[in-house]
């Protein structure tokens, strides 16, 4: 029963962490219907840069989150802009995921040619000790992790909701021809998306750093996870991501105390394809993701 | 100039078959090898990318699977290779046909995430089932040509992929001028439409998967049985099916040649880079720009810039209703 309590607990914690991970694919997906498949790439550039700050200044690798969320915010607004963009619209659900692509191999040789393909790690002393509360452990650096991702996902929601942009943006999102009739720049705002959603990246992949070993090439693996969370979830819907990717956790964790680490990697496929096969548009996502 | 194109198809065929003999050394007939395995997979692929415009990132997944699927029955249970590699790809493309009942009940972006996550998964299944498959260490299968030195057995297998490119491409050329071909053509100029008008989308679709995902098995399999080790990591590798898609879009995916024609500028590029710049990862970067270079600026391939220039402007609009109405509202 503690076991499965451990399970439960270590489960919402990633699950909080998953949210953040993959709310930045829903906004691409929301603003211009697109599969950005280098995200986990570029989680694992800020995951990179996360190192070097921490190895060469000896500091913490939050301090470079002042550095990688504008730049990263920029990098997201020149992809869209001067990739994406200019992709023909007819073909642009594969194109697009071609094309970034691209990017994630590009970015992935660079990590390992600047790296090497070895394993990192960033250790913090207070990342290696563990809360116990009532029979459950729960790590540290899991808690900052999910502290994290709660922080940034409540900004990401406020920013959607209260703000002027988010407005515009959720227009967009909801009927592109729409918007553009009361009189907003889509084509500017879906470029704002994107850098929202990378600057998400930027903050997602520090935290990634801490919690886990990382090599160039691990961000195959997250790949498949987070596409699994956003499909399960609705694609484009950045709320049912988070719920989806918080129920996913919760699978994880607890096949994972029960089962094995390879059967709880597999619960995402699983879903996956049950999802496709129940209701493809997803649980959470209603209309919007219908025949994508 | 049919006469002068079917010499030029003799003339291709005799060099190809003739290449081993001309060079100077087995690195080069290993090359060459490599080079034809990839142009048969990419032409596999292209069954159903080119006729469809369903683009799957998820082909490594047959190819790994046709090779440890051989691999194993060639060491567990013993079979003579000829027995093994044809078994396997059936094998494979009877899941492939599951997977594919699954996999094209969705369209567009949804389809690519199941093609990637289906790389995923039979790489996390082959990796986890150690008993069976020997895990991450690996698994090694004899020789099927004991007899041979490692020069030697490159030329025969030189020859076994050349076979299978044949067989790819006389499949692509089949499909091409028959009902089938045509479902699936109009599968990807409008798939709503071809289905009203009661073509057999569903059916039509997974067929065309069930059959690219067959010589990429194949090919697998031969490929098992050449290197004679396998890694999961390595064979269930994403960047083979991207080799794959990257081959097909440079060359021109609507051409029967245009996936050899781009596997034949890939291979060898690839090749190179990995002797001028060693082990280092920066290969991946340099696929990388290309297929964005590729996808940005020439997503119709080689052949049909060069076909297009002397045809001139095709005579119905490649444009949609509501691109137009998009060009003119700006």
């Amino acid at each position: 029963m503690s076991l499965l309590l451990q399970g439960l607990a270590l489960g919402v914690l990633t699950g909080g962490l998953y949210a953040l991970l993959a709310s930045g694919l829903s906004l691409y997906f929301g603003v211009m219907r697109v599969v950005m498949v280098a995200h986990p790439a570029f989680l694992f550039l800020a995951a990179y840069l996360a190192y070097t700050m921490h190895t060469a200044f000896a500091a913490d690798p939050f301090l470079t989150l002042p550095v990688t969320v504008p730049v990263f915010f920029a990098l997201g607004v020149a992809v869209q802009r001067l990739l994406l963009a200019r992709l023909a619209p007819d073909n642009l659900a594969m194109m697009s995921v071609l094309l970034t692509f691209g990017i994630a191999l590009t970015i992935e040789g660079l990590l390992g040619t600047v790296y090497t393909g070895s394993y990192k790690s960033i250790s913090m002393d207070y990342a290696t000790r563990s809360l116990t509360v009532g029979g459950v452990h729960l790590p540290y650096d899991k808690i900052i992790a999910f502290l994290v991702a709660a922080i940034t996902l409540a900004a990401l929601f406020a920013v959607l909701i209260r703000s002027r942009f988010g407005q515009a943006l959720r227009a967009t999102i909801q009927h592109r021809e729409a918007a553009r009739l009361v009189g907003i720049h889509t084509e500017r705002v879906a470029g704002y998306g994107f850098g929202v959603g990378l600057a998400t990246a930027a903050v997602g992949g520090t935290v990634l750093a801490l919690i886990t070993p990382f090599l160039p090439a691990s961000h195959w693996a997250w790949i498949g996870k987070l596409m699994a969370i956003i499909v399960v979830g609705g694609l484009g819907s950045v709320a049912g991501a988070a719920l989806a990717a918080v129920v996913l956790g919760v699978v994880e964790g607890l096949v994972l105390v029960t089962i094995d680490a390879t059967w709880a990697t597999m619960m995402f496929y699983v879903f996956l394809f049950l999802t496709l096969l129940v209701r493809p548009q997803g649980f959470f996502g209603g209309r919007l993701a219908h025949r994508f | 100039m049919r006469i002068a194109s079917r010499g030029l198809l003799v003339l291709a065929a005799v060099l190809a078959a003739g290449y081993p003999w001309m060079v100077p050394n087995y690195y080069l007939v290993y090359a060459g090898a490599l080079t034809v395995m990839y142009a048969a997979m990419a032409t596999s692929w292209n069954i159903l990318g080119g006729f469809t415009g369903y683009v799957s990132i998820g082909h490594s997944a047959f190819f790994g699977l046709g090779a440890y699927g051989t691999g194993l029955m060639v060491t567990r249970w013993d079979l003579p290779w000829t027995a093994a590699l044809p078994a396997s790809a059936l094998l494979v493309t009877a899941f492939a046909v599951l997977v594919g009942i699954a996999a094209v009940r969705v369209r567009g972006a949804s389809f690519v995430i199941v093609s990637i996550a289906l790389v995923s998964m039979t790489n996390l299944v082959v990796q986890g089932w150690r008993s069976l498959t020997g895990g991450s260490t690996g698994l090694q299968v004899p020789s099927p040509f004991p007899g041979l030195h490692r020069g030697q057995g490159h030329i025969v297998f030189f020859y076994l992929f050349l076979a299978l490119l044949a067989l790819a491409l006389l499949s692509w050329w089949f499909i091409g001028r028959s009902r089938f071909g045509a479902g699936l053509r109009a599968i990807r100029e409008d798939e709503d439409k071809a289905e009203s008008l009661g073509v057999p989308t569903a059916a039509l679709k997974v067929a065309a998967f069930a059959l690219s995902a067959l010589f990429v098995a194949l090919a697998g399999g031969l490929y098992a049985l050449w290197f004679g080790s396998l890694d999961p990591i390595f064979v269930f590798s994403i960047l083979t099916s991207s080799y794959m898609v990257l081959m097909s879009l440079l060359g021109g995916v609507r051409h029967l040649f245009g996936p050899l024609l781009g596997a034949l500028i890939i291979a060898p590029a690839g090749e190179y880079f990995l002797i001028a710049l060693g082990e280092t990862q920066i290969h991946l970067t340099a696929t990388g720009v290309l297929l964005v270079l590729v996808v940005l600026f020439m997503p119709e391939g080689i052949i049909a810039r060069l076909a297009g220039r002397r045809a001139g402007a095709p005579s119905i609009p490649e444009e949609s209703a509501g691109q137009r109405l998009q060009g003119v509202a700006r």
